[in-house]
């Protein structure tokens, strides 16, 4: 029966064509610029690490301008943590399983062979950030403790790097050159890339590809490494000392800050670890204002970074008003439609179909039309996608179409199509056969 | 206009159809004046002059990486080979780029006594002489720095500037009275740092396109030598953009001690920056033009049905003595009645949504001479995409009205 009126939709479908077509383009376009802006929103506000992000906290610390408005919630506060006191904190006995210190810096890398020296971007950490983040590895692993308090010349790199200067071999033990200094190779990661990058979000690239370095924080700090990622400060550092020293014990954030608390009772623990330090840090005269310290878990931490902008929750919502326009369409045209079949439904009526029979075939017919609309639409969402990435910067990994959306736009084109045609579809079920017959 | 009466009457008995357009025509009036209001508000934004000579400005980055060299001689050589390129106006080392994105923040006090939260932010410019050449300035009042008073600040030494050449915008912020010239301003609270400004030029917008002091610049006479990072900004004569960028890469990418990261119009830079303020411009208005057309072809689409379902009460009216004009004009009053009423309705919807809109996500309040001007323009889309379908009713012929089908 189901095929039956499959075949009788699209040969009803034939008989309209211009008609048909309107739909079939007005709910694709619909569907399409609905799931472009919502496809790019569900990819923002993705979870990027789904089965640690609930124990995994961002640090945030309020050790800014006495004179500064007061602090109400997290996001009025630096999302980063000055250097000192991140080194304070690294080097405690706290409640957190793990913690790591981070910053992103920039150095140039010297291939062996004839290859032009090219610039590549630096993330310089402790050992425990692979472990925290469930970093893959396809050679070798994390380096540990010990490197970090020798400030080891070691160093992690990524696929990518490892293709380009060892040809994807096994390069455990080979010495990269950055800069003018050499570095062995520790460990190789494998394909990473979680979207949105969660570990330093604030700095407006938060799409962006992860690093294809890895460097000892303490290393990295010798030579020093000056950091390429934004750096506040509100007091100027002290100009009696050289001017790394002076911004080393400055109140100037650049710093990344990541805990790893495995229970809310840890986190609690945590969480009073922090006023305690800061309480003591008080008492040395710094952190002049009101005591205020946040620990965000990844989610939490994405929102209070407003990852997903305000213009693309616009634009989704926007598109999803225009999805509702084509909704409309659709439904006035259906009736039109539907209410032109008026003779030969009463036809097939007066044969003996029951009004269920009408109901059941001409819903088919709608469900047609939704998912050819679906079709066309998973089309137009992939243009509008192409134009997303040709548009944004940095959005290459939100543009894609997973199987996920796929399922989703032709399922919803044709929820859309079903609900603009259940009134229509109702209404020529109900018309009576014997007037619409005699006019014939 | 005796005839609304009954084209009212004939639409209250297919009421769900007129309302459905009604409906489409009042949200689309809803969604394009919201959206031609942030694409507006955004285009205005990026228009803003930066105060570049922005046709005619290069911005060129680079890396030293190999600590043997002499920076500050590759400086004093990058400079001079720079600015004998033919073409060139002027060349200047700089930390910053005005609408980059990146840069430096500093502020200044009026007075040793002033608190920090009271200091004026401004963006921080590192140049030598050729700054205010480079980047296309024009001093109103003072003079320029002279090339003794440039200074070399690096990881070690760390010297402080005592002259400043200030925008007007800051002048006027700093000094309200409009004796800013000559005045004397703090780098650091409790008079520490003191600088005297010793020149006033027109504008230059600083480094954060959205920040609220984007108009509050300031050139700080420094050579700023902080890690490899090297940056030139050059302005050349009009037309020579490209044969300069091509000679100064091919210089620059001659000293195997470094790489060259950067080598950038300035307009191309500016459009990197707003690149999401582009976008937002560009998928607002395929929204406009893809939803008017929706809502046009809707318009047509059920008109035309209307005509076919009404041949025979249309050739009647012909055999009656209708006119062709008449049955054009009854299809135009009576979209134009379904269209009033949807813009009706449109009006209350584009208020709310831009009130919805304005609370969450802070776009603005959409300027009310947009709603006239929107009505306007999709009543007009209402007649005009009604009129294909009236002049197929007008061709219905009268004889039709004898036909039993």
């Amino acid at each position: 029966m189901f095929s039956y009126y499959v075949r009788l939709a699209l040969s009803s479908i034939r008989k309209t064509p211009v008609l048909s077509a309107l739909m079939v383009l007005a709910l694709g376009l619909g569907i399409g610029a609905f799931m472009t802006t919502f496809t790019v929103y569900y990819l923002m506000s993705g979870d990027p690490i789904p089965h640690k992000s609930h124990m995994l906290y961002a640090v945030q610390l309020d050790n800014w301008d006495p004179n500064e408005p007061p602090t109400e919630s997290a996001r009025d506060l630096e999302p980063q943590v000055t250097y000192q006191d991140g080194q304070n904190l690294i080097h405690a006995q706290t409640p957190a399983k793990r913690q790591t210190q981070i910053y992103a810096s920039n150095v140039i890398v010297v291939p062996d062979s004839d290859e032009a020296p090219f610039d590549e971007l630096v993330r310089a950490t402790y050992h425990t950030f692979f472990e925290m983040f469930d970093v893959p590895f396809k050679f070798g692993g994390p380096w540990t403790q010990r490197e970090d308090d020798d400030h080891a010349a070691i160093i992690i790199i990524g696929r990518e790097l490892n293709d380009r200067l060892f040809d994807g071999e096994n390069s455990i033990g080979r010495s990269v050159q950055l800069d003018d200094k050499y570095l062995e190779v520790v460990g190789v990661i494998d394909d990473w890339q979680p979207t949105p990058r969660f570990y330093h979000v604030d700095a407006g690239n938060q799409f962006e590809d992860t690093e294809q370095i890895y460097l000892p924080f303490t290393w990295a700090i010798d030579q020093p490494l000056l950091p390429s990622g934004n750096t506040n400060c509100w007091k100027p550092p002290d100009d009696s000392l050289p001017l790394m020293d002076a911004f080393l014990q400055s109140e100037c954030v650049w710093n990344q800050f990541w805990a790893e608390l495995e229970t809310p009772e840890q986190a609690a623990a945590y969480k009073d670890y922090l006023d305690n330090y800061v309480r003591d840090q008080k008492a040395i005269g710094r952190f002049e204002r009101p005591l205020n310290t946040f620990i965000s878990n990844v989610r939490e931490w994405l929102e209070v970074n407003q990852v997903v902008t305000d213009d693309n929750r616009v634009l989704v919502r926007l598109s999803f008003l225009f999805l509702l326009v084509c909704v409309l369409n659709t439904v006035g045209l259906l009736m039109a439609k539907f209410l032109g079949k008026g003779g030969e439904v009463a036809l097939r009526r007066a044969m003996g179909a029951s009004r269920g029979a009408i109901f059941a075939q001409n819903l088919v017919e709608v469900g047609v039309i939704g998912v050819l609309g679906g079709i066309i639409g998973t089309g137009f969402a992939w243009l509008g996608l192409q134009a997303v990435e040709k548009l944004y910067r940095g959005y290459q990994h939100l543009v894609h179409l997973d199987p996920v959306m796929l399922t989703a736009a032709i399922g919803l084109a044709t929820l859309a199509a079903i609900l603009a045609g259940l009134y229509p579809v109702w209404r020529v079920s109900r018309l009576a056969p014997a007037g619409l017959l005699k006019t014939q | 206009m005796n005839e609304i009466g009954p084209i009212f009457r004939a639409l209250t008995r297919n009421k769900l159809g007129a309302m459905l357009i009604a409906l489409q025509i009042a949200l689309t009036l809803a969604i394009v004046t919201n959206a031609a209001h942030i694409i507006l508000e955004r285009a205005g934004e990026i228009a803003r002059p930066s105060g570049l000579d922005e046709a005619n400005t290069a911005v060129f980055i680079t890396t030293l990486f190999d600590s043997n060299v002499d920076q500050r001689q590759l400086f004093r050589d990058d400079l001079d080979s720079l600015r004998a390129i033919p073409g060139v106006v002027a060349a200047a080392p700089t930390q910053s780029i005005p609408i980059s994105g990146s840069g430096w923040g500093s502020s200044l006090y009026t007075s040793p006594e002033m608190p920090s939260n009271e200091a004026i932010n401004f963006g921080n410019f590192m140049v030598d002489e050729q700054g205010l050449e480079a980047f296309g300035l024009e001093l109103v009042s003072g003079r320029n720095f002279r090339a003794d008073e440039i200074l070399v600040r690096s990881l070690e030494e760390n010297p402080d500037p005592t002259v400043t050449i200030v925008s007007q915008a800051l002048a006027d912020e700093l000094f309200p009275g409009g004796d800013a010239l000559g005045n004397t301003v703090w780098a650091e609270e409790n008079g520490e740092k003191p600088m005297q400004i010793i020149g006033i030029y027109d504008h230059m917008q600083n480094a954060w396109p959205h920040s609220n002091n984007v108009n509050y610049t300031a050139m700080n006479p420094t050579l700023a030598m902080f890690g490899g990072r090297m940056m030139y900004v050059v302005r050349t004569e009009p037309g020579r953009l490209d044969s300069v960028m091509t000679a100064a890469e091919a210089y620059l990418s001659k000293n195997r001690s470094r790489i060259v990261d950067v080598v950038r119009s300035y307009e191309e830079q500016k459009q990197r920056t707003y690149s999401r303020d582009i976008a937002m411009v560009k998928l607002l208005s395929a929204v406009i033009i893809v939803l008017t057309g929706v809502t046009g072809l809707g318009i047509i689409g059920l008109a035309w049905f209307s005509v076919t379902q009404r041949r025979k009460q249309i050739g009647t009216r012909r055999a009656l003595g209708a006119s062709r004009f008449d049955i054009v004009r009854y299809f135009m009053v009576e979209n134009g009645l379904i269209t009033s009423a949807g813009l009706a309705i449109g009006l209350c919807g584009a208020v709310g949504l831009n009130w919805f809109l304005d609370t969450q996500y802070s776009v603005g309040k959409v300027p009310l001479w947009y709603l006239p001007l929107g009505m306007v323009a999709l009543w007009l889309l209402g007649q005009v995409a009604v009129l294909l379908p009236a002049r197929r009713a007008a061709n219905i012929p009268p004889a039709l009205a004898t036909r039993s089908v």
